[in-house]
């Protein structure tokens, strides 16, 4: 399913400053996007907006030619905390968003099955929420996020919290789903190398206020390595845009002080 | 190691209620045998309220009583319970109109039961009816206080991710809202039942033939200064143990199960 921001603003209440200005940007069917951009750039608003946590001040937001008026199923969303219930097992917690989307038993338990081993949490499937670690958490949010199958997946720094050896294993798994089911795939990072290594197409967004500088096609091949010398320079490349805005926004602050 | 240390804490437990005993007496003893401060019927003393204690309970009277009023506060915490959910659902759906009856109910939380009594008489007469309607009437408010405030503490997390993996309201209620509000309702009805407790205690001091407060009314009127106190006892323990065995219960093993208790 493709998503289409059309001239999207946003305000927050109380504050003058528009948190998002003038975005327009199409996703296509399928494709794997990060964002990136310095903190308080607006990019959790985005995808917020996208999700149908929240209305845009001015311009629409539409997925699959339908405005979006709120949120739904068909657009699931990975956010940065696990948000797990602590009364329900790990295995309820991933079975849960199924059973809202009224999936049948069999089919909860077939999918739950398949993603909790995916994540190497099936030895864990009983345990309470309280008893495992934050990575593990985290996990059990990624496995709930992708048993849903939904064609629009949303993530929210889904991974900046974990160690990096369950970060390079999980962005492993998260291509080879995304290129075996064709999901649409809008993720937010701070980590450029994240992005180089996910995306298709890389959103550079710029602060105060937000808009998009510049948006980095990244044809590399896939499985992609982050020691290839393509790799290394298309990383430069970015990091240099970034860079400046990160120092804007440290220049901005320091000069409102 | 943390055995022994559980049974040593309950020693110490022990041992202060044993000296406490031993002051009242002595109290008891200096106060109307030696310094001749209070007129020996004038005063409760342990071994008097234990000679009650026994007195009631071979005539039967006091596990009648007990029972008695037992079903009263059950009763009317039931029905506390069923109208003060509803009204605190209510509540938190119609913030404008919440916000508009909150103060009053907060005024109503903070009135002693006992101001109920004058109307229940009036309105049900010297029946049990009237002893339900303080029952309700005192623990009523902390049922809506307690269902208002716990759904205002559902963390907004929860919500946003059950809508995003397409929960409609009647599964976000069921699955997500509910079971979130839980401990914090389990706690607001423990309260509610101290409440219910104390104004079946007034209710029954005015209007009642049989119970616990009537057996405290009735030693008053015997001038038997030990079966008040005795009376007494048995409404703290009684308060205590269903605390205790009841409420605390349930409440630590909905925490424990949610981490939120070691």
């Amino acid at each position: 399913m493709s998503i289409i921001l059309s001239n999207v603003s946003k305000t927050f209440d109380g504050t003058k400053r528009e948190t998002l200005s003038d975005i327009s940007l199409n996703i296509e069917d399928g494709e794997f996007i990060c964002v990136v951009g310095p903190s308080g750039c607006g990019k959790s608003t985005m995808l917020n907006l996208i999700a149908g946590l929240d209305r845009p001040t001015s311009g629409t937001i539409s997925v699959d030619g339908r405005e979006v008026t709120g949120p739904g199923a068909d657009r699931v969303v990975m956010f940065q905390e696990a948000a797990l219930y602590p009364w329900l097992t790990v295995i309820q917690n991933v079975r849960l968003g199924m059973k809202f989307i009224g999936i049948s038993n069999d089919e909860q338990e077939r999918r739950a099955m398949h993603y909790l081993k995916m994540v190497h949490l099936w030895d864990f499937k009983d345990y309470s929420v309280h008893e495992i670690s934050g990575g593990m958490k985290q996990r059990t949010s990624l496995a709930r996020s992708l048993c849903m199958e939904s064609d629009i997946l949303l993530m929210d720094e889904p991974f900046s919290a974990l160690d990096k050896q369950t970060t390079n294993k999980l962005r492993e798994e998260l291509t080879s789903i995304w290129s075996e089911t064709g999901k649409t795939i809008f993720f937010i990072t701070h980590s450029i190398e994240e992005a180089v290594y996910l995306a298709d197409k890389i959103i550079v967004l710029s602060d105060n206020p937000g808009t998009i500088k510049k948006v980095v096609e990244n044809d590399l091949p896939r499985p992609r390595h982050i020691e290839d010398a393509d790799f290394i320079s298309l990383r430069k490349n970015l990091l240099s845009y970034v860079r400046k805005e990160v120092d804007k926004v440290e220049k901005d602050e320091y000069d409102t002080k | 190691m943390k055995k022994t240390n559980t049974i040593r804490n309950r020693i110490w437990v022990l041992l202060f209620y044993v000296v406490l005993i031993g002051f009242w007496q002595l109290i008891y003893y200096l106060g109307a045998n030696v310094f001749g401060w209070w007129k020996p019927y004038a005063f409760p003393n342990p071994q008097g309220v234990a000679y009650s204690f026994v007195g009631l309970m071979e005539e039967g009277k006091l596990v009648i009583a007990i029972l008695y009023s037992f079903k009263r506060c059950l009763m009317g915490f039931a029905i506390s319970v069923v109208i003060g959910v509803i009204l605190g659902m209510f509540i938190s759906f119609f913030p404008k109109a919440g916000n508009a009856v909150k103060p009053l109910i907060s005024g109503i939380q903070s009135l002693p039961s006992v101001c109920w009594v004058p109307f229940a008489i009036l309105w049900f007469g010297l029946k049990e009816s009237s002893i339900l309607f303080v029952v309700v009437m005192g623990s009523i408010c902390s049922v809506i206080v307690a269902i208002d405030s716990s759904f205002k503490s559902v963390p907004p997390m929860y919500i946003k991710v059950a809508r995003t993996l397409g929960a409609d309201n009647v599964s976000l209620y069921r699955y997500v809202l509910l079971p979130a509000i839980l401990p914090m309702v389990v706690s607001g009805l423990r309260q509610a039942w101290s409440f219910a407790w104390r104004a079946l205690m007034s209710a029954e001091v005015m209007a009642a033939t049989i119970g616990l407060g009537f057996s405290l009314q009735s030693g008053r009127d015997m001038a038997d200064i030990n079966q008040v106190g005795m009376v007494m006892i048995v409404i703290i323990l009684l308060g205590i143990a269903v605390d205790k065995f009841v409420f605390s219960t349930i409440e630590n093993k909905l925490l424990r199960k949610r981490g939120m208790l070691v």
